[in-house]
């Protein structure tokens, strides 16, 4: 018999995303840039931008991800993989320039804008990818599977009656 | 290849423009691709013209202030320049504006598989959204006149969250947009059907899909046996 399903989540993650805690390294030019295009708004965006970019830290696991940044005010995102509702990878001319991409994750919750925007990724597409297999509705999961003990048990007994219908057709001796 | 070939190609190229996108997951065969509607350049180019004929009108306006005669002559001098370069830079713009309005038109993919559906748009700010059929709660289509005249309507696909304005006009998250199409109706009908396998509330729950739960299978089985049993009983 079959081992029960369990759900997707518990599928091992790929170690190349295990190992992501940073953002690359260009993602701190973009916000150089960024906060240079703000203009007058320099002086208030920059360190903004800076702190940002230093204290990113990122984690992936079985669940989901985690993300937290901030110095003052200290931000924390988490968020579960079958959770995600639509993901959206956007960039600018900049950012392709410099190889970068915004991977903007909804969640059912009540906010217009992204509920985490995983910035700096070594390979977004791939890594859009990567979320987009854990997502609900991906790949096939048929509810029950062989985890279905009633099922499991009937198929027994139909093996026990098959049994005695061989016994019975015998040809007797 | 023609000048607009290479054009085209060499933007792209210098704007870092991924190729076409990926197909998402999804039995081969049920892969639909779709585009926008050719009437859609033409709106866009609607609103583009009506968009620079305001710019056009500004600047006219602009010009007009000149002419009042109690103007110090070097305050119209500065005017006048400042009003020339404004011009030279509107004029400018017009064949990039127009170029990129027709890439974008021509850079537009929404892809629906059988489980997931991907909407590719834009040049330099690109965007690619990827939505599953389980997550999907609401489709809507709509049209204004002009689009109706010219045989076009969007698709709006959304899925769960917050974000809207009072009218029910989504900013960016939450929502796929089927832009300037010609065959929403084709597309609408396409997206129903496949989402009716989904039956539930599609925030997070496990998918159930199995039309005949496994145990009932299972349950025809012992019943088959038993027959079958009674059956070679029978001839005993």
């Amino acid at each position: 018999m079959n081992p029960p399903q369990i759900g997707m989540s518990a599928a091992p993650i790929p170690p190349h995303i295990v190992a992501i805690e940073r953002p690359r390294e260009s993602l701190m030019t973009y916000y150089v840039l960024k906060a240079i295009a703000a203009n007058v708004a320099f002086p208030f965006v920059f360190p903004y931008l800076y702190f940002r970019y230093h204290t990113m830290r990122y984690r992936f696991d079985t669940d989901g991800i985690h993300m937290k940044w901030g110095i003052i005010f200290r931000r924390e995102v988490l968020l579960n993989y079958s959770r995600i509702q639509d993901i959206h990878l956007r960039s600018n001319l900049i950012e392709r320039w410099l190889g970068l991409a915004r991977i903007e994750i909804q969640t059912a919750s009540g906010s217009a804008s992204a509920n985490m925007t995983l910035e700096g990724m070594e390979d977004p597409e791939g890594m859009r990818d990567f979320l987009y297999s854990r997502m609900r509705g991906t790949r096939e999961e048929k509810a029950g599977g062989a985890a279905d003990p009633v099922a499991a048990v009937l198929l027994e007994i139909a093996g026990e009656l098959r049994g005695i219908r061989a016994l019975v057709e015998r040809p007797r001796a | 290849m023609t000048l607009v070939e290479w054009v085209k190609d060499a933007v792209l190229r210098l704007a870092r423009v991924p190729a076409d996108p990926h197909v998402p997951e999804g039995a081969e065969e049920s892969v639909r691709v779709f585009n926008a509607g050719r009437n859609y350049f033409t709106w866009r180019m609607i609103l583009w013209g009506l968009g620079n004929a305001a710019t056009a009108l500004g600047l006219a306006a602009a010009f007009a202030v000149s002419f009042i005669p109690t103007l110090p002559s070097l305050v119209r001098a500065i005017w006048l320049a400042v009003e020339a370069g404004a011009v030279g830079l509107f004029v400018a713009s017009i064949p990039i504006t127009y170029f990129l309005q027709r890439l974008n038109y021509e850079m537009r993919w929404y892809i629906v598989t059988d489980r997931s559906l991907r909407i590719r748009s834009g040049v330099v700010w690109l965007q690619e959204i990827t939505m599953t059929f389980a997550n999907i709660q609401e489709i809507r289509v709509n049209a204004n006149p002009i689009e109706r005249l010219l045989g076009l309507a969007n698709v709006d696909v959304r899925s769960a969250g917050g974000g809207d304005t009072a009218h029910g006009e989504a900013s960016s998250g939450h929502v796929g947009k089927f832009a300037g199409v010609d065959n929403a109706e084709a597309i609408r009908d396409l997206l129903v059907e496949r989402l009716r396998v989904y039956r539930d509330s599609g925030l997070g729950e496990r998918t159930i899909e199995a039309p005949e739960p496994l145990s009932l299978s299972a349950a025809r089985e012992v019943l088959q046996e038993t027959k079958a049993l009674r059956n070679s009983l029978a001839t005993y």
